[in-house]
């Protein structure tokens, strides 16, 4: 089978030893690469250690289309034992980086161990190396970026972790390129654990593929639908923040850690805003809608935005300056901190500043206060200490009930969706496979536009479909969603492509049984990490089901707990999974996990 | 006076993001905006309440019409 090189280049750094090694065909079937591949790795090899500890490995893992001349294919999966939720965690990333490990020909590369000195991995096609990073630990990621770019040239592909991953705070993660980011429930802390400092590539080779011409002609033909859509030139000019308005008109804008959706300042910060502030944009490689918008922040210097950052760090934390939001956005870029976990810690300690549960407090929109609890998270200090490990753990220290508005689910911070009148979101949210993501199933727009109270079977196989579709076959292809979901290119086109690479067939019923299989060994690899397992892990934090919106037209409307739990309960029948989210043994064995479910009934 | 309220894109189509227009006799959405929108990525809430381009306005009402994006 073409399409990938079928191999795993592995890297311990105990011992220093470089092994390669061929991936199956039968595992190139049933996982087809990516999210796919990083799940069965993680399954097989990482079991009941600490995800901090040298048991740990991380997983830096390509697709068949990554690095191929397709739409926004410059993307690789980086996934862990994740010390943040004690589960499956990973981010996608686009990166030179993903490209340059197709070139040297490995679909996937897995660093285990831990090595005694900060180091870095250089990988040139069929050398690969351990070298020291002494002089780039404590560095920032931008720093980091330039020093490796002035030892190894400007054309490689660069990860890069930056001191909050060095210190191991819950919610760092990895950054490439100066400011895109992955790895959000704590990826870049597993590096600095190992004392990894960077992933440095080259690949001079060519990526297999089973008919070059065809896929050329068909990428060449992608691109042009993409730039010929309605919908492209807005896009380009607002990216993901054309979502702020959006979110604001429809109660789902994240503001004052959650409690409302709506921001009575969200014309400073909107898309619009974004338009008159923006003095560049940037992307991944191979994309030709580049979504990076970068704005001159309010201390003159660059800081690249999205819908997500904003959100998080302006209403949710009362900030109403958007320069001064790309100040915080460029800290955490710098530092490699995760913007929504920061934005969602940062929303909680002014919470409890508020209702005077701890002493120096944080007011709202305060942003030198916010500028010194970034940097003493990194350091671990002050109200830094507090939150550094993300918002339940905070939760556990401040108590006073204060678990009810940790706004987390399996302790993975939310991203910037409120969803006080969202409940398919909500259980988007419930059952994503890492924590509170909404990558997997962004499920709004269709619950606005059938009938957004309801909890009806109908909305449950949407989640369901969406985390087959993002989740499953995006996260393994591996590529971008958002030229499908943002501008509505062809989804038939991708079958097309995987035909193209690998010379096989893909029909819809394997692509979404590729997606139930994952999520089916993601969902194990959460019970066998995590032995008091229960369907509360599936719901999301109280103060959606307790508290009202007060403002905006939606004021008054909250969640409905036993419809969740009734909406909870129909997605398990779908899934196959019993009443507390565990995979039946028949539903395991039908996706060809059949011991998968030999090692769960052990652990029984 | 009914209200118009148009989001991102739409409110390109439209050419404006706000309008108000007094409806003297109730009438389908699209007899009212004269423009063609692309009707199956877009959402349109009345009052709050999913509508459709062949819903009936009434003079009073609140119309919002964005487009069915995809959060990220």
């Amino acid at each position: 089978m073409k399409g990938d090189a079928g191999k795993i280049v592995r890297v311990n750094l105990s011992d220093g030893k470089v092994s390669k090694e061929e991936i199956s065909e039968e595992v190139r079937k049933k996982f087809l690469g990516g999210r796919g591949f990083a799940a069965k790795i993680l399954w097989d090899e990482v079991s009941s250690v600490d995800p901090l500890s040298d048991g740990n490995k991380i997983i830096f893992s390509t697709g068949p289309l990554t690095g191929l001349p397709l739409p926004s294919s410059g993307k690789m999966v980086i996934a862990s034992k994740s010390p943040l939720t004690g589960g499956y965690g990973d981010g996608n990333i686009g990166s030179m980086a993903a490209v340059h490990l197709r070139r040297a020909g490995y679909d996937v590369l897995i660093v285990e161990g831990r090595s005694e000195r900060p180091c870095y991995i250089a990988i040139q096609d069929e050398e690969v190396k351990i070298l020291d990073a002494r002089d780039l630990w404590g560095r920032t990621t931008f720093e980091a970026q330039d020093n490796l770019e002035a030892k190894h040239g400007r054309n490689v592909g660069i990860l890069v972790i930056g001191p909050a991953g060095e210190n191991m705070v819950g919610f760092a993660n990895v950054i490439s390129q100066r400011g895109r980011a992955a790895g959000r429930p704590g990826m870049g802390a597993v590096m600095g654990s190992k004392n990894l400092k960077a992933i440095v590539v080259k690949g001079t080779g060519k990526i297999p593929v089973f008919d070059e011409e065809e896929l050329r002609e068909m990428g060449k033909e992608g691109y042009r639908e993409i730039k010929g859509k309605e919908n492209y030139d807005f896009w380009i000019r607002q990216g993901t923040m054309l979502v702020f308005e959006w979110c604001n008109e429809n109660s789902c804008l994240p503001t004052n850690n959650f409690r409302e959706g709506t921001f009575r300042f969200s014309k400073r910060l909107d898309g619009y805003a974004l338009e008159k502030a923006k003095v560049d944009r940037k992307g991944c490689p191979l994309c030709n809608m580049q979504c990076g918008n970068i704005i001159n922040d309010a201390e003159n210097k660059n800081s690249e935005l999205d819908y997500e950052n904003v959100g998080m760090l302006g209403p949710n934390i009362g900030m109403d300056d958007l320069r001064k939001v790309g100040v915080l956005n460029r800290m955490a870029d710098e530092l490699g901190l995760d913007t929504i976990s920061l934005g969602s810690c940062l929303g909680f300690l002014m919470e409890a500043s508020e209702k005077g549960l701890i002493d120096a407090g944080i007011a709202w929109g305060d942003l030198d206060g916010c500028k010194e609890v970034i940097e003493h998270t990194v350091k671990k200090k002050g109200l830094g200490e507090i939150i550094f490990e993300g918002v339940r753990r905070a939760s556990e220290r401040v108590a006073s009930g204060s678990e009810d508005w940790a706004m987390h689910v399996k302790g993975l911070e939310i991203s910037a969706y409120d969803c006080h009148a969202c409940p398919g979101m909500a259980l988007s949210y419930g059952t994503s496979p890492i924590g509170a993501h909404h990558k997997d199933a962004w499920v709004i727009s269709w619950e606005i536009s059938t009938d957004r109270f309801s909890h009806s079977k109908e909305k449950v196989e949407k989640v369901v479909e969406l985390q087959r579709l993002r989740g499953g076959l995006f996260e393994s292809m591996t590529t971008c969603r958002l030229p499908w979901v943002e501008v509505d290119f062809g989804l038939h086109w991708y079958p097309k492509y995987l035909q193209a690479v690998r010379g096989q067939e893909i029909s819809q019923e394997e692509i979404f049984k590729l997606g139930d299989r994952i999520y089916a060994l993601i969902r194990s690899y959460w019970i066998r990490e995590n032995r008091s397992w229960s369907r509360e892990m599936d719901y999301p934090p109280s103060r959606w089901f307790e508290e009202a919106l007060s403002q905006g037209d939606l004021r008054g409307y909250k969640l409905d707990r036993a419809r969740y739990d009734e909406m909870l309960s129909m997605y398990y029948e779908i899934r196959g999974w019993d009443e507390n989210g565990i995979p039946q043994k028949e539903t395991l064995e039908g996706l060809g996990l059949g011991d998968v479910e030999l090692v769960l009934g052990k652990n029984d | 006076m009914t209200e118009l309220k148009f989001l991102g894109y739409l409110a390109e189509i439209y050419g404006r993001k706000r309008a108000e227009i007094f409806v003297e006799n109730p009438r389908k959405l699209r007899d009212i905006l004269e423009v063609e929108f692309p009707e199956d990525r877009s959402i349109v809430l009345i009052n709050q309440r999913v509508g459709n381009f062949d819903s009936i306005i009434r003079d009073g009402d609140k119309v919002i019409i964005m487009p069915m994006i995809s959060g990220g």
